[in-house]
């Protein structure tokens, strides 16, 4: 507990030292309670027209009092379609993120304690895998599973599981040979007591980051493959499809294509500034992209 | 008495100069002729003039070879190296007489022995110009080398504009294999037609250019000196390049961009067209569409001048159940369609004993049918009809076959000369691309009569029938019929772009520079 106080005291300071990650963390958190309240403020449900009194549907407004966003070219409020996007990719892209560090934790600690040929041929297995490109690999694991949201959280952690456990792996392997891990060994602990109880606390500053980091790169992969029709089905306000289907109408309706990107653009470099945030208060420089 | 005042030097010397100005624009045509056309377009895949019917690969083409009859833009049969045809009284015997000076670009003699080539070459490939030639049951003669005689088994009303199809294109009896690349001198050699533009150069996927074909038959007709293809993948990349200067001609712009382009002072191109999406249920054993209630309720749940609205910004017409639309002319039956979601809620209820009904709705994911289907799931919720989208790339779609096996499904169908073609190849039964499985006997029995109706009057009475089948027991929905957009810049004159905007006739065509 006093480590923990220790770590928040450090990392209050260097919230104040570094307004950047304070600015990221403030707004990762209102990205958050978006993705939480959002549904509940929206003013409209996300697939609804919206019509003047004589019934007819107004399309492309731009922004305004009424329509802080605009409406898109089919009549739907782009302000509450961005609110009950949050969800949709926060959601995906944290279930994804949280499964792969669960996932790439537990493999990477138990190559990093066990070692030997396992620990060899795993390893080169990951290799191998990350020698693909990420959207290429996705794109080819998509064709096959059909997208759908269960695809996409499968085909991320898939991606990003092995990552997670090179790099638990690498922070594993400086703990094994220490004192208290020797000790609790000696003790006649079991595997899974010094895995979790001795070895893990070791590695959550490295954790932690990697977490924050994934779950950055997990949202754009979640948005880039809804840019590609790949993600949720319309007429989901999946952000990434919300840009795709606003290219083609951008020389009319310009402000359907700015809140979507901006909101990803936007949730990416927060939560990018919160990880740099939680590197420097680990002070630790090894994470992998 | 007249009285005409005394003219000084310096009055002669301003009226020569007046007169030499008017004279001087008198001297100069109407529109400047020839010049350089660039067109932006997809790159065509498929080469071979048999085979290839996609827009680009028929605008490829079309520059290269000619027709012996071509199709106009109102659907009416013109000759091209035909200079005439007759048709024997049982309707089995078709003669078909040739220019008698026409020539390949490599200078050879065009003749009967040539069209003998290409359609036997469309039998042994068993290209899809089939289609509408008896499905290739004919034989062909050439008593001489102007005269073709085509003998059928049996009567068929369309002959003629299977003859005119879109990859009836006329090839030498003496290029084995048409439209492929020789390796070394003289590659293109193998592009040898008669058609108003010789291929000089083709850098796949990149570009094409064409020069006039300076022993074209009609070659007063054909007014440009060069024609470029340039191949853009992205719609909106072809219209920056259109905006910018960069080419002079685009087609297939998505509708939803004409305010783009009115805007950016172009020309805007928009012809009425047959295209349409359509919504089928499948009617086979088991499925819920074989009720024709459900087929109802679906039908009476869409607000089409809804859709038309907000799919097309009202540029389209709206469509009955049947594939014929207003582009035929007397063909086409307009029939009252009600939208009244609450009918349709009291018919699922009486077909199924429950409040609502659901389908998984497969989708393909073009021509902006996403968003069509997204309005129609609106306007089906309130006819107690739930659909979950699954949108499709069109290579899974159309290429893993879904679309012939999904219960409920939108496709795209694009505009035919010829209304018959929809009903053979979708709609009657055991049709090939008979994606509902739907089977009427009446409509199996009128189409084969249309068949063999040449009476146009007789032929627009049988369509009206078969509409009116649609209409009550029908399987599909016809929202509406979309135009074909295209634009082209202020320096081009005379190009009336084709529904079928590969067989847009360029001879006409002239740029100013």
């Amino acid at each position: 507990m006093r480590a923990i106080s220790k770590l928040m005291i450090r990392f209050l300071r260097i919230l104040l030292q570094r307004p950047l990650t304070f600015i990221g963390m403030i707004l990762t958190v209102l990205f958050v309670l978006m993705a939480l309240l959002g549904p509940n403020v929206a003013p409209y449900p996300f697939d609804d027209f919206v019509r003047d009194t004589a019934g007819k549907v107004i399309k492309r407004v731009p922004p305004s009092a009424e329509f802080l966003f605009g409406t898109d070219k089919l009549g739907r409020d782009i302000y509450s379609r961005v609110l009950w996007g949050a969800r949709d990719i926060i959601g995906l892209a944290g279930l994804a993120t949280a499964l792969s560090v669960t996932f790439g934790t537990m493999i990477g600690l138990a190559l990093g304690y066990r070692g030997g040929w396992v620990d060899e041929v795993v390893s080169r297995l990951f290799d191998s895998l990350l020698s693909i490109p990420a959207m290429v690999l996705a794109l080819a694991a998509l064709a096959t599973l059909g997208a759908s949201p269960g695809a996409i959280v499968a085909v991320i952690v898939l991606l990003y599981t092995p990552i997670v456990a090179r790099v638990i792996r690498s922070a594993a392997l400086g703990l094994r040979s220490a004192g208290y891990v020797e000790i609790a060994r000696l003790r006649g602990e079991s595997t899974a007591y010094i895995l979790f109880r001795e070895i893990l606390p070791g590695v959550l500053p490295a954790l932690a980051v990697e977490a924050a980091l994934r779950f950055s790169y997990a949202i754009f992969l979640t948005a880039s493959l809804g840019f590609l029709g790949l993600g949720v089905q319309p007429p989901s306000p999946d952000w990434g499809r919300m840009v795709y289907e606003a290219r083609l109408d951008y020389a009319r309706a310009p402000w359907g294509l700015w809140f979507p990107a901006g909101s990803i653009a936007l949730l990416v470099i927060s939560v990018n500034l919160t990880a740099d945030g939680l590197r420097r208060v680990f002070r630790y420089e090894g994470s992998v992209i | 008495m007249a009285f005409s005042a005394p003219r000084t030097p310096r009055t002669l010397t301003v009226m020569l100069v007046i007169m030499a100005c008017l004279l001087g624009l008198t001297a100069l045509p109407a529109h400047a002729q020839g010049g350089t056309l660039t067109i932006g377009t997809n790159a065509p895949v498929n080469l071979d003039p048999a085979l290839g019917s996609n827009d680009p690969e028929i605008l490829f083409n079309h520059m290269i070879y000619d027709y012996l009859f071509d199709v106009s833009v109102t659907n009416e049969i013109v000759p091209n190296l035909a200079n005439g045809y007759g048709i024997s009284e049982d309707g089995l015997t078709y003669t078909i007489s040739l220019l008698p000076e026409v020539w390949f670009h490599d200078g050879t003699t065009f003749d009967s022995a040539d069209v003998l080539a290409t359609f036997n070459r469309l039998v042994t490939i068993e290209s899809p110009a089939l289609g509408l030639l008896s499905g290739g049951d004919f034989t062909i003669a050439a008593p001489d080398a102007t005269t073709v005689v085509f003998t059928l088994t049996a009567p068929n009303a369309d002959f003629i504009y299977g003859l005119a199809g879109r990859l009836a294109f006329m090839l030498s009896e003496e290029v084995v294999e048409p439209n492929v690349l020789i390796e070394g001198d003289g590659a293109l050699a193998n592009f040898n037609g008669t058609g108003p533009f010789v291929l000089t150069e083709y850098k796949p996927g990149e570009s094409a250019t064409f020069v006039r074909n300076e022993i074209y038959h009609a070659s007063d007709n054909v007014l440009l000196d060069e024609v470029v293809h340039v191949y853009i993948e992205d719609p909106l990349a072809q219209i920056d390049a259109l905006t910018s200067g960069a080419v002079d001609f685009i087609f297939k712009v998505p509708v939803d961009q004409v305010g783009v382009l009115t805007d950016a002072g172009v020309n805007v191109l928009s012809v009425p067209t047959n295209q349409h999406p359509v919504i089928r249920i499948r009617t086979a054993e088991g499925f819920r569409g074989e009720d024709v209630r459900i087929r109802q309720a679906l039908k009476l749940g869409i607000d089409r001048d809804e859709l038309n609205e907000l799919a097309l910004d009202g540029l389209g017409t709206v469509g009955n159940n049947d594939p014929i639309g207003p582009l035929y002319g007397n063909y086409y039956a307009p029939i009252a369609q009600s939208y009244d979601p609450e009918a349709a809620c009291a018919l699922i209820l009486e077909a199924t004993g429950e409040e609502r009904i659901s389908f998984d709705f497969y989708v393909v994911d073009a021509l902006g049918y996403p968003d069509l289907a997204t309005i129609m799931q609106q306007q089906w919720e309130a006819a107690c009809i739930d659909v979950n989208i699954l949108v499709r790339p069109e290579n899974v779609y159309y290429g893993d076959n879904e679309w012939l096996d999904q219960e409920l499904g939108l496709t795209g169908w694009g505009s035919r000369p010829i209304p018959q073609q929809y009903l053979l190849e979708a709609y009657i039964t055991g049709a090939l691309y008979n994606e509902s499985n739907f089977s009427d006997a009446d409509v199996d029995a009128l189409t084969a009569e249309a068949t063999l109706t040449v009476d146009p009057s007789a032929r627009a009475a049988i369509y009206q029938q078969i509409a009116a089948a649609f209409a009550e027991r029908g399987a599909i929905i016809v929202p509406f019929f979309a135009p074909m957009i295209g634009a082209t810049s202020t320096r081009v004159q005379g190009l009336n772009m084709n529904p079928f905007p590969g067989l847009t006739d360029l001879r006409g065509v002239s740029v100013s520079e």
